[in-house]
């Protein structure tokens, strides 16, 4: 549903600061997935995902939304930007109303909504990242945890109901408690509703097990693509941009230098638990 | 918002970029003084030829020099339009009801406007060349003889690096925000002023509130380092004036002198 075609992204022309930041990127993302882009900081990630809402202008290429340029001028830019939310890193530093039903309600109310309608996404918004409505709806933005801040302002993206939600690092910074609650939540929202989910992050553990597909960024440039499994395949060319295999992986891969006949394309530690004790229990070198 | 370019500081490599930053600001003092002592045409002529060849001399792209003008254009204008229409005098050149164009107009019209854009220029030439902390650094030595007379040079100099330093930072925070905020269909771009005003509100507030957080840290880390500020605290970078900051600074006295004794 989205594509980005040959988009190319120079910061700044014309001057001595201009910087290349995306080179001739070419991608498609269909409807349904959770896709994981990855790559060192500075390589364009972040760059990419905002002209997926057209945040930024390409400097020359196209995006495009089911088959439309989003900068066609007859397509609505806050349509687009309710269809295809993104959520900056640290989204919480974006808080600014003072209660959170008044934060939440922010970009729904942009949309031209009705109250009653608005009090509807707000509760959908709350609930969806399990945050009790009626507790928090009067508290101040301002005097929650660090993990709930962000809660709040991923209710607030939610609560425009966008088919496609893009997650800048949405773990950065959470205490572990934290981060797997947010990581389950996301999980959900891509399971149960149908959410399409683009994530930005450099944790390849995180990665590697909740996404379908990666793309990979290197200084501008789209350098591998495709599942976790294929991408996390070639270990020589992930060090070589600076990237890290994910745990379980390295693991894997270890094993199998080290002769056992092992599947490195597991990414859960109960699958790669029971890989392991299959083939310690099971003594599979003698099949081959 | 990228397209600022903060501080016009334009890095390279020049005779102006190496100047001492103290005896730069000597320099712009010193010629500062020589275009409000400048009397006829011929004076303006003089030094504008002076700038131009220093202009060409810094190797600067010719666009700044005209880009710099755009900020106080209107400035110039009015002083132009005012002189030409109040101020009395000479033959008349123009009637239009009850005001009048008149020679001593035009003349002090166009000798005022030759003077301010002179003057932009000519500290353009020294802002683009000098990065913003040499700059400081240049301010905290010309200060350090007032501080008997209670002038705080170092405190107002590191008032000035933190702030400009605080200044991408700031500037990249509220880019982030603004799209963060457009991202959920927050419109900065329309309505009149007042709508305008009240659309800023989500912009603002969540950009005060991190630089008041960035302005606690910062306080914290000066702290666990120590700073003590003012007496006895050395550079990392010691500021040496070489034979080539006396040749500047020359130049510019000279320039002084010619024009105050030529009479032009």
């Amino acid at each position: 549903m989205l594509e980005v075609k040959n988009l190319s992204h120079v910061y700044m022309p014309g001057t001595p600061f201009q910087v290349e930041a995306l080179k001739e990127i070419s991608l498609k993302i269909e409807k349904g997935e959770f896709v994981g882009i990855i790559g060192e900081t500075g390589s364009g990630k972040s760059t990419l995902v905002q002209h997926l809402n057209g945040l930024l202008r390409p400097t020359s290429g196209d995006v495009l939304l089911d088959g439309c340029s989003i900068w066609s001028g007859k397509v609505n830019m806050r349509a687009i930007r309710s269809r295809v939310a993104l959520l900056f890193q640290y989204p919480e530093h974006q808080l600014f109303e003072e209660t959170v039903y008044k934060d939440v309600a922010f970009g729904p109310r942009n949309l031209g909504l009705d109250e009653k309608e608005l009090q509807k996404r707000v509760r959908y918004g709350l609930e969806q990242m399990e945050l009790d409505y009626e507790s928090y709806k009067d508290r101040s933005p301002f005097s929650l945890s660090g993990g709930e801040k962000r809660r709040v302002a991923m209710a607030g993206i939610l609560a425009m109901k966008p088919e496609v939600i893009i997650l800048d690092e949405p773990t950065a910074g959470l205490d572990p408690a934290g981060r797997r609650q947010l990581l389950a939540l996301i999980e959900k929202l891509h399971s149960e509703e149908k959410l399409t989910v683009i994530m930005v992050t450099h944790n390849m553990d995180e990665v590697s097990r909740l996404a379908n597909r990666l793309f990979v960024f290197s200084a501008g440039r789209l350098v591998l693509q495709g599942e976790p499994a294929v991408v996390f395949n070639s270990p020589q060319k992930i060090k070589e941009i600076g990237l890290e295999l994910p745990v379980l992986s390295e693991l894997l891969l270890k094993l199998k230098d080290s002769g056992k006949n092992i599947r490195t394309d597991l990414f859960t530690v109960e699958e790669v638990g029971k890989e392991i004790l299959e083939y310690f229990r099971g003594g599979r070198s003698c099949k081959v | 918002m990228q397209s600022i370019t903060l501080g016009h500081y334009l890095p390279g490599d020049s005779f102006l970029h190496n100047l001492d930053p103290r005896i730069k600001l000597l320099c712009l003092l010193v010629l500062i003084v020589t275009l409000f002592l400048v009397r006829t045409f011929w004076g303006f002529m003089f030094f504008g030829v002076f700038i131009i060849l220093i202009f060409s001399a810094s190797k600067l792209p010719w666009r700044y020099f005209l880009r710099g003008l755009r900020p106080v254009f209107f400035i110039i204008f009015f002083t132009l339009i005012l002189h030409f229409l109040f101020t009395d005098g000479g033959r008349v050149y123009l009637r239009l009801g009850p005001l009048t164009v008149e020679e001593a107009g035009v003349f002090m019209g166009t000798f005022m406007t030759l003077r301010l854009v002179l003057l932009v220029i000519t500290t353009l030439l020294i802002t683009l060349t000098t990065s913003p902390i040499s700059f400081a650094d240049g301010i905290e030595y010309i200060l350090r003889p007032f501080r008997r007379l209670g002038i705080p040079g170092h405190e107002i100099a590191m008032m000035m690096t933190i702030a400009l330093r605080f200044i991408p930072t700031l500037m990249e925070e509220s880019d982030k925000i603004r799209k963060a905020q457009m991202a959920r269909g927050a419109d900065f771009e329309t309505g009149n002023i007042f709508r305008r005003a009240r659309n800023l509100v989500p912009l603002l507030v969540p950009l005060f509130v991190s630089a008041f957080r960035r302005a606690d840290e910062l306080a914290i880390a000066m702290e666990a380092r120590c700073y003590r500020g003012g007496e006895n605290r050395t550079k990392m970078r010691e500021l040496h004036t070489r034979p080539r900051d006396y040749l500047g600074l020359s130049v510019s006295l000279g320039m002084m002198l010619a024009i105050l004794f030529s009479g032009v």
